[in-house]
């Protein structure tokens, strides 16, 4: 490989690392496509590459967020236990599909969800007394002097949706933050601070269970996804660092539009 | 130990796995060697998983059973990841 292909390949974990964290992603949703679309790396190169990166994006993004206190550990394992089973069956489900029905469905669910985040963008997760008890899952959340609780809603639909996250990122390569943040804040109540900071610490580990099996398969190409991996790295940590300063509306407002133009984009693909 | 002694600890296991994967991808490059490459790879991979090892004993140290358990299985199913990847390919 030469310099300018390693070059391009830095470039490219940089850029998707950056904005996966700073939306609270891995990054996996876009840089799947750029690889194996933009730069002709074979689907199973750039999914192998993704997962790597995904790992390194997220485990940065986590680093700095448990820093804040945004990230709920408990809340995190439950639906950790979710997401596992999700990737593990996510190769069953998946014999059932045929490749078209499975971009019309992942690209339906994204579109719903993002017009679901748009809708609600301006509604916001979080009780302004200090004073109410946040319940097992829910926490306290400090932004600048105050400091707001939040309790945890519809945990079932949470689960479901992490195992939905974990049965995608088996298929499709990416980590599964693009289902899990969005539903999390809109249908569980959890302000979409912690929303992304947990899906975040969630999704290295669901990452790391689909790169075993890439990396046994001889999918992991070292050179392309070291190359990928070392952009994602230090842009990760700059895209959490940077994350905080954004306005959660705002956030809210990327988030959809990203899904919206993610879910035609599928979409397009199944039809 | 605490929650936030916790999260600090998680820190650590990720800021060291993904130090070390760094340092290695780096020297890798710089020596064309797939070999060094390749164990970046792997001390990336293996980082969540540190992680979860963290985690689990924390929380079985705190007592905290029911999460303790459900991490305690997360491992477990990444254990069954990393056994079918090998046993399959």
């Amino acid at each position: 490989m030469g310099e300018p292909e390693t070059l391009l390949l830095v470039a490219s974990g940089a850029a998707t690392g950056f904005v996966g964290a700073l939306l609270g992603l891995g990054g996996g949703i876009f840089l799947v496509p750029l690889l194996s679309l933009v730069l002709q790396l074979p689907i199973r190169t750039a999914i192998g590459a993704s997962l790597v990166s995904v790992i390194a994006t997220a485990s940065a993004s986590t680093t700095v967020n448990l820093n804040r206190g945004f990230v709920n550990l408990r809340l995190g394992v439950g639906l950790e236990a979710a997401t596992s089973i999700g990737g593990l069956t996510g190769g069953v489900l998946a014999s059932f599909l045929t490749q078209r029905q499975l971009f019309l469905v992942f690209g339906s669910t994204l579109l719903v969800m993002g017009m679901l985040v748009l809708l609600r963008s301006r509604r916001r997760n979080v009780i302004p007394d200090d004073d109410v008890e946040p319940g097992p899952l829910g926490g306290r959340l400090q932004e600048g002097e105050h400091v707001y609780v939040y309790r945890v809603k519809r945990l079932p639909f949470g689960l479901g949706a992490s195992l939905a996250a974990g049965a995608i990122s088996g298929l499709l390569g990416v980590g599964g933050g693009i289902v899990t943040v969005p539903a999390l804040n809109t249908f569980c109540g959890i302000p979409i601070r912690v929303a992304a900071a947990t899906s975040a610490f969630m999704i290295g580990v669901t990452a790391a269970a689909s790169a075993f099996i890439y990396w046994h398969r001889g999918d992991i190409s070292p050179a392309i996804s070291a190359a990928v991996a070392l952009g994602a790295l230090p842009a990760g940590l700059l895209g959490a660092h940077l994350s905080e300063r954004i306005e959660p509306r705002l956030l809210k407002i990327v988030m959809a539009t990203v899904l919206l133009l993610m879910g035609v984009r599928m979409g397009l693909e199944g039809l | 130990m605490a929650t936030d002694d916790l999260a600090r600890a998680i820190e650590v296991a990720l800021a060291s796995g993904l130090t070390l994967g760094a340092g290695l991808l780096c020297v890798g490059l710089a020596l064309d060697s797939s070999h060094v490459l390749q164990w970046g790879i792997l001390a990336f991979m293996l980082t969540p998983v540190a992680r979860v090892v963290v985690l689990t004993v924390g929380l079985l140290h705190e007592r905290d059973w029911p999460f303790g358990l459900l991490s305690l299985f997360i491992l477990g199913v990444l254990g069954v990841s990393m056994l079918v990847g090998a046993r399959l390919f």
